[in-house]
C-alpha cells in the first residue's frame, strides 16, 4: 500500500488517494491539544512523539494553524515557525497540515488581501496540506487562500462545515461543494468539518455518500470531535460510505471534546473491512507510550468538567471551543448557569441568527451573546462589535436567512435600517502597507525583521513584539519539559533540572535557596552548569516590572530639552547653573555646566524662553536625565 | 626595627605598593577614609591609619597625610597614582618634614607637570615634538594667537590645559568659532582642576598609536628604559587596554623612541620611575607627548615583560641605592596585555555601578596571569571612589599566545551584582583588528559593535532566568 510522501505535488497526492485500497488518518494533534489542553500542549512534547509519528505513516499530522499561531506567541513562547522547522528535522517523511479561516486566517477578524497572501506563502513553505474553511460558508472568503496554496504547489484541502438542522441538507451541502470545486478544480480534497461532532454516523454517512455520488473522485477528508462520545460510529459511517481520509489521534492524551484515539478507529474499521492504508500500528502504540508520562504536566490545563458532552447536539459548541468557553464560566463564576446557557439561550440563540455554523469566529459570536442574554438579564441588550459586525453581513452573508428585524433593531438601534443600508455588505478591506509595517516593526526591534516574523506581527501585533522581546531576554524556551516550563509550586532546592537548549548543548541547573532580604527582596540562587548564578526580585512588584529606575535616552533628553525641560545629557557633576530663575535665555545659550570624564561641558538651552524652576545645584552628580532646570516659551 | 613606608593611596594600587613594601622587608602603614573602611588594602597593611570622613578629601589632604606618617613612624611616603602623585607640593611638604618622598623631586614634577615648561626642556634637548604654542595669553590677544596658529596648522587642534595630565583637560577643537567659545571654559576648567589657568595648543596628530617608555633613574646617574607600551586603546582619553611591547614592526623605530626617552628623561635630570609618551602617526614620525612622574595603572605589563618589579625599584631609588642592573640586563619577552575590569555599564556612557553589592565574584588564574584587585564576594562598589575592581594582565610567549590567554582570563571571571567592562574585552579581544594588533587611538570610534553584547549572552543564562522567573512566581507567569 502506497504511503503519502512530503514533498509529493498535489495532483499526485490526489491520485494516489483516488486509486487507494482503504483509509488513510490525519493524526490531529494540534485540534487535541486546543479542544482537550487549551493549546497548551508544547513542542518539547511533539518532538518527543515526532520519531513515532512520523513512523506510524499518517497521511498528515494536523500540528498548527486554529487558535494554536497565537497561543504559541503568548502563552508557549514558541515561534510557529521553528515549531515546524524542527518537527521537520524529526519527521522527513509526513505531511503537515494547517487549519485556516479564510480571510480570518487564524484570527477572529478579516484580514487585508495583501497580508492573507503573503501568510500563507510563507506558512506554505513548511506546510503541505491546507485546511480552509468559513464559519459562514461563504467561499469567496477563501479564495485568497485557495490561490495562494495552489502557487506554493500545496494540497487545498477547501472544508463545508457540516451542522445540523432543517436547513443543513445534502443538497445544499453538495451545491456547496460544487461552488468550492468551480473554483479550485478537483485535484483536492474536500473536508467535511464537523468541528461540533454533530450528527448520527448514518447522517454523517448519508452525507458522504451524497458527495461522492457527484463527485466521486474528490476525495473525501472526514473531520470530526468526539464531544458526545460517538466520532468512532460516525468515522465507520464516513469509511463506509467512501471517505478517503478520517481525523484521530493519539490515545494516551486523548480527553473529550478532541478526536478520538487513533487505534480504535483503526480496530473498528478493520472488523467493517478496511484497511488503514501505510499505517504502522506499533508505532502508533509506541508514540502513545513515549509521551504518556508526560500528561500529568497538562492537567492545569484541561477541562472544568470532565465527562462526555452528548447535549453537544444541543448547544453544537465545536470542540475546540468547549475548554476555553468552560474556563470562561469557572473564571467568571457562572458555571452554575452553564445549563441554562448551553441548553436552553445557544440553541434559541443559534436559530435566531440563521442556524449558521459555530466554528470560530461564528462560534464566539453566538457564546458571548447567549452568555450576555443569561447573566445580562435583557436579551440582545449588550450587543458585542462582532455581533454587530455579522448582522451588517461583514463577515458574509448569511447562509439560510436573515435574523428577524426586532434583533437588528436591538443591536443595531432604532434607524437600523438606514444603518443597514450605509454600513451593510462585506467591506472591501483596504491592502496594508507592508513596507511601513516592516518599518514600524524594525523600529520596534531595533533590527530589520524577518518575514517570518512580520507575519506574526501582522497577525497579532501586540503580542508578536512581546514574544521577540521575550525570546531576547530568555531565549528559546522551547527546549524546556513541561515538567519545567509548567510547574507549579516551584521547585525543591537541590532540584537538577536537565535540559539541552536550542544549539544541542546539555545543561544542568541545580536549584539553590531563595532568600528574602529586608527589603523583601527575593534571590534566587541557582548552579547554572555549576556556575553559582543570582536573579533578585523587587519585593511585591509583578513579574516583568523589575529593573532600575528609568534612564531616559539620549533622544528623549533632547526632545525633552527641545520641550524647555533641560536634563543631563549624561552622568555628571554639575560645575556650575549659568543662568538665574526669571532670566530669559534664547536657543543655544549656556545654561549649564556639567563635569563627566573630568571634562566639562556647557549645556546649552534647545528652546528660548524664561528659566522658571532651577532643580539642580553645583555640585549635584546627576544621572543621565537628571533635572536641571525649566524654560517656559516666552509669551 | 623594621623600616615602615606609608602607602598615601587606596584601592588596588594600595595593594600593590603594600606588597612591595612587605617583600623588600619594611613595614606598610596604609591610610583609609571612613568609606573604604571595608577596604582590602587596610587589611594587608601592618598597620591603618584613618584619615577622616573623606570621601576622596582625606586622601587629598597633605597635612593629615604627613601627620599621619609622623604618628606611625613611617620615613617614606609612597603616593601611587592619582591623588597626591604628581603633586609638587606634597612632595616638597614630605622633604621639609624629613620624610623620604617615593617619587621625583619637588621641581621636577613642578616642571614637568607644566607643559609648556616640559615643551621647553624637550625642545632644548633635541627631543621631537607636535608644533605648538607657548601658554596662551590672556584674553583677546591669546585668542588671536591661537586663531593665528589654527591658521597656520589648520584643524582640528588641541587645547591644553598647561597643568593638566593623565589626559585630563584636552579638548579637541574643530574651528574658529568653537575656539572663542572654548579657550575661556578651558580656562575656567583648568582653573578648577590644577588650580592654573593656562592653556596652550597643540597640532592635532590624526588617529596616532599612543606609545610610552618606562623609565627608572636612580640618584647616581644611571637612566635606562623599560621598553614600550602600547596605550592606543583609550576612550576619551581614558585607557582602556595596555600592550608591552609596542605591537610596530619597525624594531629600530622602537628602539630609536626607547633612546629618545632615555635623553629626554635626562634632559629633564629625572629620578625615579617615570613614563614618557609620544603620539606615532601614520608615516611613522613621533612627537613627544608628556612625562608621568609617577607609577602608571599599567605598569603591570612591563614587569611582566621585563621581569623588573618596577615598585621596589621605586622604593629603592628613593632609599638613594643605585639601580642593580644596567640597560643591557633589560631582556624583553614575550607580550603581555592588561584589561582594567571595572564596575561599569560601556553600553551606557560607562557609567559607575556605585552602590551594587559584588553577589558573586570568582577570579582566574593559572600560568600567565596575574591579578591586581582588591575586590572580593560581598564587595558593595563604592559610589564615591573609581570602579576598578581588577586589574587583569596576562603575558604569553607569543601575541597570539597572549591574546588567548586573556579570553580565557576573561572567561574565566564571574562577577555578579554589577555590570562589568568584562563583556566589553570580550567583544575587543575577539575583534579582528586587535587580535591582527592593528589599533590607533581611534579603535574604539571605528570600532562600534564591539558595544554589541549580551550580559547573559549564553542561551543558558537566558534560560535560567526564566526558569527563576517560573521559581520565583511558583507558576510559570508567561503562560496563564
Amino acid at each position: 500500500m502506497t504511503r503519502i510522501i512530503q514533498g509529493s505535488p498535489a495532483k499526485d497526492i490526489v491520485a494516489t488517494l483516488r486509486q487507494a485500497k482503504g483509509y488513510y488518518i490525519t493524526n490531529t494533534a494540534r485540534d487535541q491539544s486546543q479542544s482537550d489542553f487549551k493549546n497548551r500542549i508544547l513542542l518539547h512534547t511533539d518532538l518527543m512523539a515526532a520519531e513515532n509519528r512520523d513512523k506510524a505513516g499518517y497521511f498528515s499530522l494536523e500540528i498548527t494553524g486554529g487558535a494554536s499561531i497565537h497561543v504559541d506567541i503568548l502563552r508557549k513562547q514558541v515561534d510557529p515557525f521553528l515549531k515546524l522547522k524542527k518537527l521537520r528535522e524529526k519527521m522527513p517523511n509526513t505531511m503537515f497540515q494547517t487549519l485556516c479561516r479564510g480571510v480570518n486566517l487564524f484570527g477572529y477578524r478579516p484580514y487585508p488581501q495583501n497580508v492573507i497572501r503573503f501568510t500563507v506563502r510563507e506558512f506554505a513553505k513548511y506546510v503541505d496540506v491546507w485546511r480552509t474553511f468559513d464559519f459562514l460558508n461563504h467561499v469567496p472568503n477563501m479564495h485568497a487562500v485557495f490561490e495562494e496554496v495552489g502557487k506554493a504547489g500545496k494540497l487545498n484541502e477547501p472544508c463545508i462545515c457540516f451542522s445540523t438542522g432543517p436547513e443543513h441538507s445534502n443538497e445544499y451541502y453538495v451545491e456547496k461543494a460544487r461552488e468550492i470545486i468551480t473554483v479550485t478544480g478537483r485535484d483536492i480534497t474536500l473536508c467535511i468539518k464537523n468541528h461540533g461532532g454533530l450528527g448520527t454516523p448514518k447522517r454523517i454517512g448519508e452525507l458522504v455518500n451524497a458527495l461522492k455520488q457527484k463527485y466521486a473522485d474528490v476525495p473525501i477528508h472526514y473531520h470530526g470531535h468526539n464531544t458526545d462520545g460517538n466520532d468512532v460510529g460516525r468515522i465507520v459511517e464516513a469509511v463506509r460510505n467512501g471517505a478517503a481520509i478520517v481525523d484521530a489521534a493519539d490515545s494516551s492524551f486523548s480527553g473529550f471534546y478532541g478526536p478520538p484515539p487513533v487505534l480504535t478507529v483503526v480496530q473498528t474499521l478493520k472488523e467493517y473491512g478496511f484497511e488503514s492504508v501505510g499505517l504502522d500500528e506499533e508505532a502508533v502504540i509506541a508514540t502513545s507510550e513515549v509521551i504518556r508520562d508526560q500528561r500529568q504536566y497538562y492537567e492545569q490545563f484541561e477541562s472544568q468538567i470532565k465527562g462526555f458532552q452528548p447535549t453537544v447536539q444541543i448547544h453544537k459548541l465545536p470542540g475546540g471551543a468547549m475548554g476555553s468557553s468552560l474556563e470562561q464560566a469557572a473564571k467568571g463564576g457562572f458555571l452554575d448557569r452553564m445549563s441554562d446557557i448551553l441548553h436552553k439561550e445557544l440553541p434559541r440563540v443559534q436559530k435566531e441568527l440563521g442556524n449558521y455554523w459555530s466554528v470560530t469566529p461564528g462560534s464566539q459570536i453566538l457564546w458571548t451573546t447567549a452568555v450576555a442574554n443569561v447573566l445580562g438579564g435583557e436579551r440582545y441588550g449588550n450587543p458585542s462589535g462582532d455581533l454587530r459586525n455579522l448582522l451588517l453581513g461583514k463577515y458574509g452573508p448569511f447562509p439560510f436567512y436573515r435574523p428577524e428585524d426586532w434583533i437588528y433593531e436591538k443591536v443595531l438601534g432604532d434607524d437600523w435600517q438606514k444603518v443597514l443600508e450605509r454600513e451593510g455588505g462585506v467591506d472591501a478591506i483596504i491592502d496594508m502597507d507592508l513596507a511601513h509595517e516592516r518599518y514600524a516593526l524594525a523600529e520596534l526591534l531595533g533590527v530589520e525583521p524577518t518575514d517570518e516574523q512580520l507575519v506574526l506581527y501582522l497577525q497579532h501585533p501586540n503580542d508578536a513584539v512581546e514574544f521577540f522581546k521575550f525570546s531576547e531576554k530568555y531565549g528559546q524556551v522551547y527546549v524546556l519539559s513541561p515538567a519545567i516550563f509548567f510547574r507549579q509550586g516551584g521547585f525543591i532546592v537541590g532540584e537538577k533540572l536537565a535540559f539541552r537548549d536550542h544549539h544541542g548543548k546539555e545543561h544542568m541547573i541545580e536549584v539553590g535557596p531563595s532568600p528574602v532580604n529586608d527589603a523583601g527582596e527575593t534571590s534566587v540562587y541557582f548552579n547554572v552548569d555549576h556556575h553559582p548564578s543570582i536573579f533578585n526580585f523587587k519585593a511585591k512588584t509583578a513579574v516583568g516590572q523589575q529593573g532600575g529606575a528609568l534612564i531616559l535616552s539620549k533622544e528623549e533628553i533632547l526632545e525633552l530639552a527641545k520641550a524647555g525641560d533641560v536634563r543631563s545629557p549624561f552622568s555628571g557633576k554639575i560645575v556650575e547653573i549659568t543662568v538665574d530663575e526669571g532670566q530669559e535665555v534664547l536657543v543655544g545659550d549656556r545654561v549649564a555646566i556639567m563635569e563627566a570624564m573630568k571634562m566639562q561641558t556647557p549645556i546649552l538651552a534647545e528652546m528660548g524662553g524664561i528659566v522658571t524652576l532651577i532643580s539642580a545645584k553645583k555640585g549635584d552628580g546627576l544621572k543621565p536625565g537628571g533635572k536641571i532646570l525649566k524654560i517656559d516659551p516666552n509669551e | 626595627m623594621k623600616k615602615k613606608i606609608l602607602v598615601a593611596n587606596r584601592g588596588e594600587i594600595a595593594i600593590r605598593l603594600t606588597r612591595a613594601i612587605q617583600e623588600l622587608g619594611c613595614e606598610a602603614v596604609a591610610v583609609y577614609e571612613t568609606p573604604d573602611e571595608m577596604s582590602r588594602h587596610i587589611r594587608i597593611a601592618d598597620e591603618a591609619i584613618l584619615l577622616g570622613d573623606g570621601p576622596r578629601c582625606d586622601y587629598l589632604n597633605i597635612e593629615k597625610i604627613i601627620r599621619a606618617a609622623k604618628k606611625s613612624g613611617a620615613c617614606a611616603i609612597h603616593p601611587g597614582y592619582g591623588f597626591l602623585a604628581e603633586n609638587p607640593f606634597f612632595a616638597k611638604a614630605c622633604e621639609n618634614n624629613g620624610i623620604i618622598f617615593i617619587g621625583p623631586t619637588a621641581d621636577i614634577i613642578l616642571n614637568l607637570g607644566n607643559k609648556v615648561i616640559a615643551r621647553n626642556i624637550m625642545a632644548e634637548a633635541g627631543i621631537p615634538m607636535v608644533p605648538g604654542t607657548q601658554n596662551l595669553k590672556q584674553g583677546r590677544i591669546g585668542v588671536a594667537e591661537a586663531l593665528s596658529f589654527a591658521a597656520k596648522y589648520g584643524y582640528p587642534t588641541m587645547l591644553k590645559a598647561t597643568s593638566g595630565g593623565g589626559g585630563r583637560g584636552i579638548r579637541r577643537i574643530e574651528s574658529d568659532a568653537e575656539m572663542k567659545e572654548m579657550i575661556p571654559v578651558a580656562r575656567a576648567e583648568a582653573l578648577a582642576a590644577f588650580n592654573d589657568d593656562s592653556v596652550f595648543l597643540e597640532k592635532v596628530v590624526i588617529n596616532p598609536k599612543h606609545v610610552e617608555v618606562q623609565i627608572l633613574a636612580d640618584s647616581h646617574g644611571n637612566t635606562l628604559h623599560l621598553g614600550t607600551r602600547d596605550c592606543s586603546i583609550q576612550r576619551r582619553n581614558q585607557k582602556l587596554i595596555e600592550i608591552a611591547p609596542s605591537m610596530i614592526k619597525n624594531r629600530p623605530l622602537l628602539d630609536e623612541i626607547c633612546n629618545t626617552a632615555v635623553k629626554a628623561a635626562k634632559a629633564a635630570n629625572y629620578l625615579n620611575a617615570g613614563t614618557v609618551e609620544f603620539l606615532i602617526d601614520k608615516d611613522q614620525n613621533y612627537y613627544f607627548m608628556e612625562i608621568n612622574t609617577r607609577v602608571q595603572v599599567e605598569h603591570t605589563v612591563t614587569e611582566m615583560i621585563t621581569g623588573i618589579d618596577i615598585v621596589r625599584n621605586q622604593i629603592n631609588i628613593a632609599f638613594g641605592k643605585p639601580l642593580s642592573f644596567t640597560q643591557k640586563d633589560v631582556q624583553i619577552r614575550g607580550h603581555a596585555i592588561e584589561v582594567r575590569i571595572n564596575a561599569e555599564d560601556p553600553k551606557n556612557d560607562f557609567m559607575p555601578e556605585g552602590g551594587k553589592k559584588v553577589s558573586v565574584y570568582r577570579s582566574t588564574g593559572g600560568f600567565g596571569v596575574r591579578l591586581d584587585g582588591f575586590v572580593y564576594q560581598g564587595y558593595v562598589i563604592p559610589e564615591v571612589y573609581d570602579s576598578l575592581l581588577v586589574k587583569l594582565t596576562v603575558h604569553g610567549f607569543t601575541w597570539e599566545e597572549t591574546v588567548e590567554r586573556l579570553k580565557r582570563c576573561l572567561h574565566n571571571f564571574a562577577i555578579r551584582g554589577p555590570k562589568t567592562t568584562i563583556p566589553f574585552y570580550v567583544n575587543i579581544a575577539n575583534e579582528k583588528d586587535f587580535v591582527t594588533g592593528n589599533f590607533d587611538t581611534s579603535y574604539i570610534e571605528t570600532h562600534p559593535h564591539i558595544f554589541h553584547y549580551d550580559e547573559d549572552a549564553s542561551e543558558v543564562g537566558k534560560l535560567a532566568r526564566f526558569i527563576s522567573q517560573i521559581h520565583y512566581s511558583r507558576e510559570n507567569p508567561f503562560s496563564k
